[in-house]
């Protein structure tokens, strides 16, 4: 009765699918359509680079409802991916101290993801502005 | 005028049952669930039931608890699969139905809820949990000084009470048991971060590594579960681009590893 025989519980092999970890884990799936959304414009590089036929057949495919479609799935899932990241940010950085105080995480946050919009919506009217 | 209170009915009575795993060395092949039926005051903690059930039920009931107001750390529990402290857990705040009460995951069992902490004891003495003073000074020199903004800067990590509640939330410590874990660098950051510390590079070079901070993988939830906000994924992650930096500039740095 007195014997030392510690016991080790496995660890279940679907932690990440499960809740608390579910978060966790679409944060860094969502990673995937960011690498995605960059294979799309790679692939628009090197459709230029091959000449003008090339690149026309990329506006095409650009044009399809299956690339519509795409594209509204990449861009919810890009938004998802900016939001958890800076939600992550705060955990990521040293602390920062203002006037002798630490700054509450959920303010870094803030002011990151409100920063990280304008300059996006800047950068979109720049290039419909460029585009005229 | 009003009718005297009757103490006793004063406080509203309730039962509970509570599913606590079961586990004894030597006469058990592995741990199951064993029930049992509490009643006592509505607003118990999850530890006042454990005690009501030693007192009354079963007295092998073995589980670690000490200073019954969340300071000491000692009675970590995973409640309803969630790792918190059985002494500030209320009972009435959790779902109706049965409690499941098992010990902390990602530990091995000792006896009931009761896990081994001796690994976490050794992490802990790993990264020097004490400070190195940067500069030696006599008692007629005076104290070492300290603002207030240096001090914010490791104030939260000195709040760990080594409760171990988030190495049992932490998936990468289940997956790789040597991983230093969050605890542990909260610890180190505490030193680390304090201006009056000169053992930084010391500290550093315990935590290079998969069994240092690069099996952290940022899933966040050590921070979730602190019972003293200490947010030990910032202490364990901001770790990981000093450690990056330590390797990159290796070459240049004048104190060497030992």
């Amino acid at each position: 009765m007195n014997e030392r025989r510690p016991y080790r519980r496995p660890m279940p092999g679907n932690w990440w699918a499960k809740p608390p970890y579910r978060a966790y884990t679409a944060r860094e799936l969502s990673g995937v359509a960011v690498a995605a959304y960059g294979g799309v414009l790679f692939a628009g590089l090197l459709s230029l680079s091959r000449g003008p036929e090339s690149w026309a057949g990329f506006v095409d495919f650009l044009k399809s409802p299956a690339s519509l479609l795409l594209h509204v799935l990449l861009l919810a899932a890009v938004i998802f991916h900016v939001i958890t990241w800076f939600q992550t940010l705060p955990k990521t950085m040293p602390k920062m101290i203002v006037n002798g105080e630490a700054v509450p995480p959920k303010k870094i946050t803030r002011i990151a993801t409100i920063f990280a919009g304008a300059m996006s919506l800047a950068l979109v009217f720049f290039v419909l502005g460029a585009a005229q | 005028m009003s009718e005297p209170v009757n103490a006793e009915s004063a406080v509203l009575q309730k039962t509970f049952e509570l599913r606590i795993l079961r586990y004894t060395p030597g006469r058990d092949e592995e741990p199951a669930f064993g029930s049992f039926q509490v009643t006592g005051a509505e607003g118990m903690t999850v530890l006042e039931a454990l005690q009501t059930i030693k007192d009354t039920l079963d007295g092998t009931l073995s589980y670690r608890w000490s200073c019954r107001m969340a300071v000491c750390g000692s009675c970590g529990m995973m409640i309803n699969g969630t790792p918190r402290l059985a002494c500030s857990t209320l009972l009435r705040d959790l779902p109706p139905g049965p409690v499941t009460v098992e010990p902390l995951q990602n530990f091995p069992i000792e006896r009931d809820l009761v896990i081994s902490v001796d690994a976490f004891v050794k992490k802990i003495e790993s990264v020097y949990p004490y400070l190195i003073p940067k500069e030696q000074k006599t008692v007629a020199e005076g104290p070492h000084l300290q603002t207030p903004a240096q001090m914010a800067a490791y104030e939260s990590f000195s709040d760990c009470i080594n409760c171990m509640l988030c190495y049992a939330a932490c998936p990468q410590f289940g997956e790789n048991p040597d991983f230093i874990g969050p605890g542990a660098m909260a610890m180190l950051q505490r030193y680390n971060g304090d201006s009056r510390d000169g053992g930084r590079q010391k500290r550093l070079d315990t935590i290079h590594g998969e069994d240092g901070v690069w099996s952290c993988t940022a899933v966040g939830i050590c921070s979730e579960v602190c019972p003293k906000q200490v947010d030990p994924a910032n202490a364990v992650n901001q770790n990981k681009t000093n450690s990056a930096f330590d390797f990159f500039l290796r070459f240049l740095r004048t104190e060497q590893p030992q």
